[in-house]
């Protein structure tokens, strides 16, 4: 029953995509933008904001199930993304309506893991 | 526990949801669109799946508030679980209301972590969507890099 969905491939991540999802967001916590601020709170280097990842998650759902609404959409956020990674999303239907996603790296890494139902 | 944030009534824009889109890289045109919007069966153009964001931030009582308001330090938090059901689309000229209520709060190892539901209503006081989020609070600062985003 449970069907594999296309693997989509992003392009690797920018700092500008960090500042611009900040801007169109709201959420200007300078751990995603500021280099200086992030390493300060204990990080290499500044950390995509994890709601940048689900919208990504949702532009998936989307190309996989053109015309369709969600009715419930469900993440969790296992691993940081930084800019000059690329990503790969993947997805399974596991009923005619549900099924699960995720967003690795390249070397296979988790980023996001998720749960979708369509309405 | 048992606290409670109102955020500030916000009205849904087409210009804001563009600028939303076009940072997510979202691609269907409904977004963008407003014909493409009504040929989809939308009365206007729609509000994407993870669009309470805006609603959160973009707002004159915010989720900074929010955070002053619970002693939070937004530099420290981390966003560990997110979930959203949808009851209604959001389309722009909405005005949405928002409730946020701190539904658990609890401590594991050097991190502690809040659950926060979020109720989401139009003008016509219908539930839009009910955002749950987990976050996580690091208080120990010099460890190594911990799983979530904020």
């Amino acid at each position: 029953m449970a069907q594999k969905l296309p693997d989509i491939h992003k392009k690797a991540l920018a700092p500008i995509d960090m500042v611009r999802y900040s801007g169109a967001s709201g959420d200007f916590n300078e751990i995603h933008t500021v280099p200086k601020v992030a390493r300060s709170k204990g990080f290499k280097e500044p950390i995509a904001h994890g709601m940048l990842l689900m919208g990504w998650a949702a532009d998936a759902l989307d190309e996989w199930f053109p015309g369709r609404k969600l009715s419930k959409f469900t993440v969790r956020f296992v691993g940081m993304a930084h800019a000059g990674e690329a990503f790969i999303i993947e997805g399974m239907l596991t009923t005619d309506n549900a099924g699960e996603l995720q967003i690795k790296d390249a070397s296979g890494t988790g980023k996001l893991v998720g749960s979708f139902e369509l309405a | 526990m048992n606290q409670e944030f109102h955020y500030a009534p916000f009205r849904v824009e087409a210009g804001k949801i563009r600028e939303f889109a076009l940072a997510l890289g979202l691609r269907n045109p409904v977004y963008f669109n407003k014909e493409a919007a009504l040929d989809a069966g939308y009365r206007d153009i729609p509000a994407p799946p993870t669009y309470t964001t805006v609603i959160d931030f973009w707002n004159e009582l915010d989720f900074y508030q929010l955070f002053k308001a619970w002693g939070l330090d937004p530099n420290d938090i981390l966003h560990g679980e997110q979930s959203f059901e949808y009851e209604k689309d959001i389309i722009s000229g909405d005005v949405i209301s928002a409730k946020s209520v701190l539904t658990d709060r609890f401590d594991k190892k050097d991190k502690r972590f809040y659950q926060i539901e979020t109720t989401y209503r139009n003008q016509e006081n219908e539930v839009v969507r009910i955002g749950r989020a987990t976050l996580i609070e690091r208080r120990e600062q010099h460890g190594a890099e911990i799983a979530g985003h904020s």
